[in-house]
């Protein structure tokens, strides 16, 4: 299995003795070159190009993020599966609005019933829950009247209105949500949540680089420019089933102090230590695995977002029929 | 599976034989790699480590565990190498 290395530091990566280095004032790491699947670079980090094009021959995208954690850039190698055909299909279904509220709708589905998953599973010990279950199942009850995209991607907003409120009932007072607040978020959760949902988009971007699918054309979200806009796509499953769930740990478990925080109310960032905590979480989270139905073996989550592009492209193909992935455990 | 692989081999070639090992495995101490591989890298590290080392001169083991769940691991003393994957 190869891993994901998580570079909160400001260092210099180079290439050296056939592997790669991360250097430091204090240290010198080697990474083995051969277990690297993608880098995520928080810090200040400088290359040499010899790095660049080494990491770029093994196939090792590089995901760049800024001191708010929001996601800058990637440095992502020429791609290798390269399929014409898989492409203007994927197109296709893009420029059909029917086929598009299909997808679209599905996106929103397999979201929305992973949130309740994880609503459920609070709502035993808390009976307040259960109001906003059935508002959020409400909603999911209108989506297939629904065929616009604004009118899918209001069904998608209220939803998680629904959800941060009803996480509120849960949260202690230090954590709550009020209003999800993005760039920059003002209060710790919303600090959490979008670092977090940038970091699960440069997660999904590294394994739509391994099949045939553009990342630039998606369904739900509008393929704007500049943008691997599929990537957000698929990213709405696997927030509640990640993201969401380390945030449940850090809070639930009091992981989290005020040194991991830096700045004010209003203008609030992960400070080192808290990013460090954070990518810990996602990371043990990511190679977790569990006992997939289908295939009848251990798969990691990780593993589960190719699962699930692999079907976006069987889709698109016209071989199978697109089904969200939700939570089955 | 988990593997760690020490070696005892004649400085000549010594070098060759960590430099190969750094780009799979994780440099723990002097001679001694580790870290989890697949089965084919497993037989690319075996072969790759047969043709670098002087059959009747150098030595290298290789232990493979199922799994780091069945490592225990009890260190003594400073540790030279952080190997998270959070740096």
């Amino acid at each position: 299995m190869k891993t994901n290395y998580y570079i909160t530091k400001d260092g210099v990566l180079r290439r050296k003795e056939n592997t790669v280095y991360f250097i430091d004032k204090t240290e010198q790491r080697a990474l083995p070159i051969q277990k690297i699947y993608a880098i995520y670079a928080y810090g200040n980090l400088s290359f040499t190009s010899g790095v660049v094009s080494y990491l770029a021959k093994n196939g090792v995208p590089i995901h760049f993020f800024n001191s708010y954690g929001f996601y800058e850039g990637s440095l992502y190698p020429r791609e290798t599966l390269v399929s014409g055909d898989a492409t203007i299909k994927q197109a296709e279904h893009y420029l059909d609005g029917e086929r598009r509220s299909i997808l679209a709708k599905l996106f929103v589905e397999g979201a929305a019933k992973n949130i309740l998953r994880n609503l459920n599973y609070y709502s035993k010990d808390t009976n307040s829950l259960t109001s906003y279950i059935e508002k959020i199942e409400h909603e999911l009850g209108q989506l297939p009247g629904y065929t616009t995209i604004p009118q899918i991607m209001s069904v998608e907003g209220h939803i998680r209105d629904f959800y941060y409120s009803a996480l509120d009932c849960i949260f202690p007072a230090e954590f709550q949500i009020g209003e999800r607040v993005k760039r920059p978020p003002n209060n710790k959760t919303n600090t959490l949540l979008s670092f977090g949902n940038s970091l699960m988009y440069a997660t999904v971007l590294s394994e739509i680089y391994n099949t045939q699918l553009n990342p630039t054309i998606s369904f739900l979200h509008e393929p704007f420019e500049r943008r691997f806009s599929l990537s957000l796509d698929v990213a709405e499953i696997f927030k509640p089933i990640i993201v969401d769930r380390v945030i449940f740990k850090l809070i639930n478990k009091n992981m989290l102090d005020e040194t991991d925080f830096s700045g004010d109310i209003g203008n609030m960032l992960l400070s080192e230590s808290g990013r460090k905590k954070f990518l810990q979480e996602y990371h043990e989270r990511l190679s977790r695995t569990i006992e997939h139905k289908g295939l009848g073996r251990e798969v990691s989550y990780q593993r589960l977002i190719r699962l699930e592009l692999y079907k976006l492209v069987k889709h698109v193909l016209g071989t199978q029929k697109y089904k969200p992935l939700v939570m089955w455990w | 599976m988990y593997v760690i692989v020490v070696y005892d081999v004649n400085v000549d070639r010594v070098n060759k034989v960590r430099i190969f090992l750094k780009q799979y495995l994780n440099w723990v101490q002097n001679s001694v790699f580790e870290g989890e591989l697949t089965k084919s890298e497993l037989s690319i590290v075996e072969h790759a480590v047969q043709e670098l080392i002087n059959q009747s001169e150098d030595s290298v083991r290789i232990y493979v565990l199922r799994s780091d769940k069945y490592l225990e691991m009890i260190e003594v003393g400073t540790s030279k190498v952080d190997v998270s994957e959070i740096i």
